[in-house]
């Protein structure tokens, strides 16, 4: 299957993403994003939305002022997606998604 | 090979037949044909133990077997069966088949026979309907030309319960008789344009979710007020997206994604 992360880095608009997976968390965005520096901000939202009630769904778009984060969780594996407001979001959507169905599948 | 009891199903139908030869705690090959198909039943000192009607064995094969009308029987004595398919009593089987002929009835009332043909109905009215696996394996059999019959041999189910599956599907308004005219699936159908986009679309969403895929993009579009000749990203994006959550099975939905991001890629 494909979808890897260069297909994500490709899309125009997008700034960078997080992968978290149980205790780690990788973070790669320039160094002068908004959220380079907010790692403990970002473990607190994968911790709530790994942690918390079961949810339908595993897409998430929060809309900030000037930026979309895209959130692809399954079971204990979040990728998040830093981009700005004008992304194709469909196509955000449809990547983020086949990658976290693979990194779901080398995980088991 | 002697043979002692026989008779036409017309007069005398199979859960009768049954009841008689373990009355008399007979043993051998109870053989029933309706002219198309055959079907044997296996019986020791009264007690059923083995069925067979084409594919389908065991209870599952007297089921089908009782709900044939017409055609003939024969019973031959002492043939015995090297398989055991069926380990119930006689009186639990025989009031099984009766609930099973129940259900029958119920069913006959809206589809007349096997020979029945049925096509896709364009038009849902429910805006979401799910189906379990063996409904979407008959479903996606459809093709307005074979008969239930027909089907019932393709996916490998006895032929009453694929007239069960076919009840349900009606009752869902998913199908309708395939006799009625519909001009509107043939309008959708010359109405999706021949662009390698739709084209590539209509190849992966089929591989998909079935021959249902066409109307499926027709659909869709309309939905989304989508121009299919569009040469915007972002709205074939938003169809391949929308199309993809519209996959019951994730792993089918992620193929049709896997398929499709290429076309976008390609134009990013």
């Amino acid at each position: 299957m494909k979808g890897s992360i260069k297909d994500l880095l490709q899309i125009s608009g997008v700034h960078g993403y997080i992968i978290a997976q149980g205790k780690s968390m990788q973070v790669k965005l320039p160094s002068k994003h908004t959220f380079s520096g907010a790692k403990d901000r970002l473990w607190l939202l994968y911790k709530d939305l790994t942690e918390g009630h079961h949810r339908p769904g595993n897409t998430l778009e929060i809309l900030l002022d000037d930026m979309l984060l895209t959130v692809f969780l399954a079971e204990s594996t979040m990728l998040l997606v830093m981009s700005s407001l004008r992304v194709n979001q469909a196509l955000l959507r449809m990547t983020g998604k086949l990658i976290i169905a693979n990194m779901n599948k080398e995980k088991k | 090979m002697r043979q002692d009891i026989s008779g036409e199903l017309d007069n005398t139908r199979c859960p009768e037949i049954i009841k008689i030869i373990s009355l008399g705690k007979r043993s051998g090959r109870l053989y029933l044909t309706n002219g198309s198909e055959t079907g044997n039943i296996y019986f020791s000192d009264g007690e059923v133990i083995h069925a067979q009607c084409g594919a389908l064995n065991g209870v599952k094969a007297i089921y089908e077997l009782a709900v044939w009308t017409s055609g003939e029987y024969r019973f031959f004595v002492d043939e015995p069966s090297d398989l055991q398919t069926i380990n119930m009593r006689v009186d639990d089987i025989l009031s099984e088949t009766t609930t099973h002929l129940r259900q029958m009835d119920k069913i006959t009332s809206l589809i007349p026979s096997s020979a029945a043909v049925y096509a896709f109905e364009s038009e849902i009215k429910d805006k979401e309907i799910q189906l379990k696996s063996i409904q979407w394996k008959v479903l996606a059999s459809v093709d307005g030309k074979r008969s239930i019959a027909d089907i019932a041999q393709i996916v490998g189910f006895g032929v009453s319960d694929t007239m069960k599956i076919f009840y349900t599907l009606l009752k869902m308004g998913v199908l309708r008789d395939a006799a009625l005219q519909d001009t509107r699936i043939d309008r959708r159908l010359i109405e999706l344009p021949e662009t390698a986009f739709i084209n590539s679309l209509k190849h992966a969403l089929t591989q998909s979710i079935g021959p249902v895929a066409p109307f499926i993009i027709a659909e869709t579009a309309e939905e989304l007020s989508i121009d299919l000749l569009s040469d915007s990203t972002d709205q074939k994006a938003n169809l391949i997206e929308t199309l993809s959550n519209k996959i019951p099975e994730e792993k089918m939905s992620l193929k049709f994604l896997d398929a499709m991001t290429d076309w976008l890629k390609s134009e990013v």
